[in-house]
């Protein structure tokens, strides 16, 4: 129950809204065990056709739902993204040094709010890239353990249809996410550069707090835990995961001075 | 006999759909007294066939959802609800995609769904089951769908990507199910053609739904495009949009034209740029009116109902960007205002957010190459399979030849059944070999596979390099299993 228990942890860490957007992982992998713990079932016959319906019908239920709530998400952040390149072309030009009211404190101050809003949003698109693959993954593992259990051949069919889904073909979110590592680089890159370490402590105690950044150091702390190593190898399970700097990431996971929920 | 499992498993899935489940997956729901047979005699059997046609047709077609055009790519199948009409709606959601395959869809759409669900044996727990998940009723669909194919030019590359899309496209061949009364010939197809078959459940179980509730067609079933379209005005306010995904959540009233459909578009940046062209000519986010914008847009398959929300959202993050993510933003905005209140220096907020992007920075990094990996996997059991049937069908071809043969017959099938395996386990150390080049974690995941082939019914120690080949040769299906077997 590895995998389960981790999505569980991810699921209670994520942004409220998306609580009830994840696989049900639990119930289906119940459901599976139901359907193998049933007197054998010839294959062809109607009682395992029937069973595979209704498992079918629950994974492409789950699929909708993922969609559903992607597009959804995918749709905002298309419009904030373009909200968020017009602020800072308003900025400019009202404040910046051609602008019609040049005014370098207001400029710093409107440019601080805008890249604030900017870090937030590149991390919670990052979220919904994660959402995703984390619900694939769940997916998937859930098609191996029902091939397995009842000696069905649904995964590899039932996988490659997935991998077309809107929920997984995540390019657009992604293209955005550099789109948005960009303008910062390229916007705000004069304003960084003093006296790192000192701060850097109180940084850290500082957003550990905030919720986007909480949930994607979650996430990634999520993600290393599934992806430390399979009991069941096979080859079609994915690697160990190696985080370079993964020391980074542990230390901002534990402080929460200011209790989010 | 096998009601009762069923209904266990309905109510279980009717749990999990209601994301209430707490895993009291035995207790069985009532089981709803609309048996599938009945529903079924309704659909002329056309309609089913040129569905299943269609349904079979697309897991062939693997065109990518994000389309690259103008961003009016995806086809959604709107799911208004209302009509009762299964074969329209079969036929129609397939057409908007791809107005020039239309006509077809319409037929084949409603073939398609046909030939799965109707089986003999009462399926009633089944068809009670879908009649809860109202909301994959296909009903909805139709209606939607119909203008559709009035309006939309051919548009043929989106047709097969979308109907693989919609997983729960049951759509087109949802009505059609219902009326189908072959249920064996449903479960062979289940047998025999995986891709449709999933996509044939959700048809065939929301299809049961919507029978169920609208078992009155609302027009007569044409057999040709024409008519449908004919039929399309009337019954259709609202065009689906042909660049969108489908999302059918159903309505399941049976008022044909008063559910609010819910298509989903995928809106893409260059569809959000001209719609905000659209917005900004019409005098901006405040005054433009929906209608305008549509109008404006000139886009295929958008309906004023995605415009309309569009522009809601539109207007929420212009003018109150706090309130558009929703209410987890809000509550993180004070907390984050706290906090940089209580910064001293514009150097330590600076200093957070370089630490907050980097983190998020890795995340994405590794959720990319994850997502890689897991394409690549899929790909290369994609392709084991290909190779493993490729194999056994020139197997099955030397057994008809060998068979002729009276005495040699058992000892050749066996030579045939060991160079088998072996140009199988040759063939996949081509395969290993051509990918060489890849990272370190793909090979040996290759390593792995080029002992069984793709096959992943296997546990992980039957993974490790088995002398026999028969693991190698039992894939993915159980026949050459049975053979190998007793091979070795």
């Amino acid at each position: 129950m590895k995998f389960g228990k981790r999505l569980n942890q991810q699921v209670q860490e994520t942004l409220p809204g998306w609580r009830d957007k994840f696989l049900s992982y639990k119930n289906l992998k119940k459901l599976v065990k139901l359907i193998s713990s049933t007197p054998p079932l010839l294959n062809g016959s109607l009682e395992y056709v029937k069973a595979e319906a209704e498992f079918v019908y629950l994974l492409n239920n789950e699929i909708d739902k993922f969609n559903a709530f992607f597009m959804e998400q995918e749709e905002d952040f298309v419009i904030k993204h373009k909200e968020l390149q017009q602020r800072i072309q308003r900025v400019i030009a009202i404040y910046g040094a051609n602008g019609s009211q040049p005014s370098v404190t207001e400029y710093k101050e409107e440019m601080g709010k805008i890249k604030k809003d900017i870090v937030n949003f590149h991390g919670e698109m990052v979220l919904l890239v994660n959402y995703s693959n984390i619900n694939y993954t769940g997916l998937a593992k859930i098609l191996k353990k029902y091939d397995k259990r009842t000696g069905g051949l649904l995964r590899l069919p039932f996988i490659q249809k997935v991998l077309k889904q809107p929920f997984f073909t995540t390019e657009l979110v992604s293209k955005l996410v550099k789109e948005c590592e960009n303008t910062i680089d390229s916007v705000f890159a004069v304003q960084e550069i003093e006296e790192e370490k000192k701060e850097r402590r109180e940084a850290i105690t500082v957003t550990s707090g905030e919720g986007i950044f909480r949930n994607t150091v979650a996430a990634l702390l999520t993600m290393q835990e599934i992806r430390s190593g399979s009991s069941t190898y096979s080859q079609f399970s994915l690697p160990p995961l190696n985080l370079p700097d993964s020391e980074v990431v542990q230390s901002v996971q534990l402080n929460s001075p200011i209790a989010i929920l | 006999m096998e009601a009762r499992p069923l209904s266990i498993q309905r109510s279980g899935a009717r749990q999990l759909n209601n994301l209430g489940v707490s895993g009291a997956m035995s207790s069985s729901l009532p089981v709803l007294p609309t048996p599938l047979e009945e529903t079924y005699p309704k659909l002329p059997d056309s309609r089913q066939i040129s569905m299943e046609r269609e349904v079979r047709a697309r897991p062939a077609a693997h065109t990518t959802l994000v389309p690259s055009n103008s961003g009016v790519v995806g086809h959604i199948f709107s799911s208004s609800s209302g009509f009762s009409s299964d074969l329209q709606y079969s036929s129609v959601s397939p057409h908007e995609k791809h107005s020039g395959k239309t006509p077809y869809i319409s037929q084949s759409s409603t073939n398609a769904a046909l030939p799965l669900p109707q089986s003999s044996h009462s399926n009633k727990p089944q068809s009670t089951t879908s009649s809860h998940y109202t909301k994959e009723s296909s009903s909805s669909w139709c209606p939607e769908s119909l203008p559709g194919i009035i309006d939309f030019p051919t548009n043929t590359t989106l047709h097969n990507s979308q109907l693989e899309s919609s997983s729960c496209s049951g759509v087109m061949s949802s009505e059609d199910f219902s009326k189908r009364n072959d249920w064996q010939d449903w479960a062979d197809q289940l047998i025999t053609d995986d891709d449709a078959l999933a996509t044939n459940w959700n048809e065939l179980l929301s299809d049961n739904n919507m029978t169920d509730l609208e078992p009155k067609m609302a027009y007569p079933v044409p057999n040709t495009p024409a008519s449908i379209l004919v039929h399309q005005p009337q019954v259709q306010q609202q065009l689906p949009a042909s660049s969108g995904e489908i999302r059918n959540v159903v309505t399941p009233s049976s008022s044909a034209n008063s559910a609010p459909a819910k298509p989903r578009m995928r809106w893409t940046p260059e569809l959000h740029e001209a719609f905000v062209e659209a917005v900004n000519q019409l005098g901006g986010g405040e005054r433009a009116t929906p209608k305008g914008v549509l109008k404006l847009m000139k886009v295929e398959g958008l309906t004023i109902y995605h415009v309309k929300s569009h522009l809601q959202k539109y207007r929420t993050a212009r003018y109150r960007p706090d309130s558009l993510e929703g209410s987890e933003e809000k509550r993180l905005t004070p907390l984050e205002e706290i906090s940089s209140l209580d910064l001293k220096t514009g150097i330590e907020i600076t200093e957070a957010l370089r630490l907050q992007m980097e983190v998020q920075k890795r995340l994405h990094e590794q959720l990319e190459i994850q997502r890689n990996l897991q394409l690549r996997i899929e790909e290369q059991g994609r392709y084991l399979q290909m190779m493993f049937e490729k194999q056994k069908s020139g197997l099955d071809k030397l057994k008809s030849s060998s068979s002729n043969l009276e005495n040699p017959s058992t000892p050749s099938s066996d030579a045939i059944q060991d160079s088998l395996a072996k140009s199988e386990r040759e063939g996949s150390q081509v395969d290993q070999g051509k990918k060489r080049s890849d990272t370190v974690s793909v090979n040996s995941m290759l390593e792995g596979s080029s002992q069984e082939l793709g096959n992943n019914n296997q546990k992980a120690p039957e993974t490790e390099a088995p002398e026999g080949s028969e693991p190698n040769v039992s894939e993915s299906s159980l026949q050459p299993t049975k053979r190998s077997r007793t091979d070795k």
